[in-house]
């Protein structure tokens, strides 16, 4: 079993024009996923690991000028998932 | 490799390790952990804490803040005494508990609840000033507070940082150092800097929490789970190599979320009156407990999962016939829990208090199987102590579990636990095996030299998928043995698992303890031959629940060739089965 090769959804979108460069979504983030150059404040975070976001939304709550937004994608949405494939084969 | 005192005393450097001498080691910051280092730090110990995160302040199982509570108050009726409560234990956990140590969380609560108070916590609502407690999960009394804990863990993250505790931050524990059944620290590394510490410690603590990332979920993405994704069971597989003893890692658990999007609420949602109703309209949950929606989280969710393979889905929330207060009430309490709750709703579209919300079954998590008092993880004595001397487990790693309170209470008894067993305990700790550390970490950063190995997504991927295919919630003989196979077809590849840098690499160790979870699950589901708890542990071969024979908890402990398993009835406490002998040291 092989993971397809996709391109990868962000689910943050950081607003160039009002980030600070404080590094705070870096500190708060639970899966170490942010990346945020210290004692720079030209550089903007990196979302590093996208596809291992939890959607907590904690550094959203955390960015003191409101400059990051959570954007749920499209399969939590509007998902399509059969919910009984999620219930196990029978083997036989 | 030459270590050398610094001028602090209790560090040391090598060109391999950091090493540090500490009283007390705890893995995770989370609720247990945080209050498990409370008592030892106010005894004057010194205690180091190593955290996968980099902050103390939020919850370790759910990330953000609290939104309920479940405590005896001792306020007069008498549903509201410890007494009252273990009595109803036994049906609430379909008699697969270890009553002592429950026993001891339930007395214990109102104690833990007034000193949680004392630290800062505000548990009255804020509009009446009174406490607003609420009835759910099958519990026989309103003993959910309901109140808004945003700050809830910052309190306690709070007095750890002033009691001086030393934070490893980013920090991963790979392996426990143990020796003659008695534990003496572990092994870690900083997923940022590359640094490898060895922590020597007097006692241990495993606060690590529950087992997510292990099966399928509506959306697809492997992250998108209930409760953290973060947490892997790396206490469970670390002290399960260290050879403490573990129990009920059959049940698995599940609850129900808006489809798509796996997150907290469900308590809030129910304990405020939300129905939910199938596809023909019918709120159907009195077909499956008397409780209706008020019933355990695990009937909730088995009376969904049923109604699924019946064909009755899709299955809906229901809030509209809630009165506006309520559902003011239930908007801000969810987005206590999970943050995102309201933008997500948002863009969807979603106007939960007018409209239908479609749910789903959660992914599947090795927790407390959807009971209050039954956890699947490390089996503890009524210390928090394990089968190995000085290695304690509280919260959702331990055998007995009850959501924040459970890890609160259980937590701070460890604490209290590990100053006694370190005041008992005379000699000193064993000198450390230079060779064995350097080999510990030259094995795991070889995954980082790999070029074409088995990336950790695909390994977990295998997991999950056989998970949920034959150890979730319809397993027979044949597909546990086939997910076994599977299973260790996969522990063979691990060596060749590759990491692209260091927070890979550390996603490898926690791929290895979900898969070693797994193999757990799969061998303790094996040896159960009946049902119990409904899907927790649904056996199509054996769909009936058999008091007569399985009143027993099945115990999983390390073999010459991996899991073993044996059982002990539960009229005995599982400490019945620790070799150093079922008798917590004395205070």
């Amino acid at each position: 079993m092989t993971t397809a090769k996709k391109e990868v959804f962000n689910p943050i979108r950081i607003n160039p024009e009002t980030c600070v460069k404080c590094n705070l979504c870096d500190w708060i983030c639970p899966g170490d996923l942010i990346y945020k150059e210290e004692d720079n404040r030209e550089t903007l975070p990196v979302i590093k690991y996208p596809d291992e976001c939890w959607y907590c939304g904690l550094c959203q709550s955390i960015c003191p000028t409101n400059a990051i937004t959570v954007v749920f994608p499209e399969q939590m949405i509007h998902n399509k998932t059969e919910v009984i494939t999620l219930l196990g084969k029978v083997a036989e | 490799m030459a270590f050398a005192v610094n001028n602090r005393g209790a560090y040391t450097m090598s060109k391999d390790f950091i090493q540090i001498e500490t009283d007390v080691l705890v893995v995770g910051g989370g609720v247990a952990g945080s209050m498990a280092a409370i008592p030892a730090l106010e005894a004057g110990l010194k205690v180091v804490i190593c955290e996968k995160g980099k902050v103390l302040d939020h919850c370790g199982s759910i990330g953000c803040g609290v939104d309920h509570y479940l405590t005896i108050m001792d306020s007069g009726p008498e549903w509201d005494t410890p007494e009252f409560l273990i009595k109803h234990v036994p049906e609430l956990t379909d008699g697969i508990v270890d009553m002592e140590v429950a026993g001891r969380v339930i007395r214990e609560m109102p104690r833990i609840f007034r000193k949680i108070e004392s630290l800062g916590v505000d548990f009255r609502d804020r509009q009446t000033g009174d406490y607003y407690r609420l009835r759910s999960f099958g519990l026989p009394g309103t003993y959910h507070i309901n109140f808004d804990g945003t700050d809830f863990k910052k309190h306690l993250g709070e007095r750890v940082r002033k009691g001086k505790a030393t934070v490893l931050m980013r920090t991963m524990v790979v392996q426990l150092l143990v020796k003659d059944n008695r534990a003496y620290g572990a092994v870690a590394f900083n997923f940022r800097t590359g640094e490898w510490t060895v922590i020597r410690a007097k006692a241990v603590v495993l606060a690590a929490g529950d087992v997510n990332r292990i099966s399928q979920n509506a959306s697809g993405l492997s992250f998108d789970s209930w409760h953290i994704p973060y947490n892997t069971g790396d206490a469970q597989a670390m002290g399960y190599h260290a050879g403490a003893a573990l129990a009920n890692m059959e049940s698995v658990e599940a609850t129900l979320t808006p489809k798509g999007f796996s997150c907290q609420g469900l308590n809030a949602l129910v304990s405020l009156g939300a129905y939910f109703v199938n596809k023909a309209g019918e709120r159907f949950m009195f077909k499956y407990d008397k409780k209706g929606e008020n019933a355990r989280r695990a009937v909730i969710a088995d009376g969904v999962i049923n109604e699924y393979l019946l064909g009755n889905g899709p299955i809906y929330l229901d809030c509209r016939h809630l009165p506006q207060d309520m559902l003011d009430r239930m908007e801000h309490t969810l987005q206590v829990d999970r943050y995102t709750l309201p933008a997500y709703y948002q863009q969807k579209g979603v106007n939960f208090r007018e409209e239908l919300v479609e749910v789903s079954v959660s992914e599947l998590s090795i927790r407390r199987s959807g009971v209050y008092f039954r956890g699947s993880g490390l089996a503890v004595d009524t210390n928090g102590e394990t089968a190995v001397e000085a290695l304690f487990a509280a919260g959702d790693c331990a055998t007995v579990s009850g959501g924040i309170s459970g890890a609160a209470v259980l937590g701070h008894i460890a604490g209290e636990g590990v100053v006694q067993r370190i005041r008992a305990s005379s000699g000193s700790l064993p000198a450390l095996d230079l060779k064995a550390l350097a080999q510990i970490r030259a094995q795991s950063e070889a995954h980082l030299q790999q070029e074409s190995g088995l990336p950790w997504k695909d390994h977990e991927e295998t997991t999950r998928q056989t998970v949920s295919d034959y150890v979730g919630v319809r397993r027979n003989d044949r597909g546990l043995r086939m997910a076994l196979d599977t299973l260790c077809a996969l522990a063979k590849r691990e060596p060749t698992m590759k990491a692209d840098d260091l927070h890979g690499l550390m996603r490898v160790h926690e791929a290895k303890n979900i898969r070693m979870n797994a193999e757990m699950m799969a061998t303790a589901s094996l040896a159960r031959q009946e049902t119990r708890t409904g899907s927790s542990h649904f056996r199509m071969d054996y769909p009936k629940t058999d008091d007569v024979n399985w009143r027993k908890f099945v115990i999983v402990e390390r073999g010459a060739n991996g899991p073993v398993t044996r059982t002990l009835s539960t009229d005995q406490p599982l400490s019945a089965a620790f070799s150093r002998g079922n008798t917590a040291v004395a205070a």
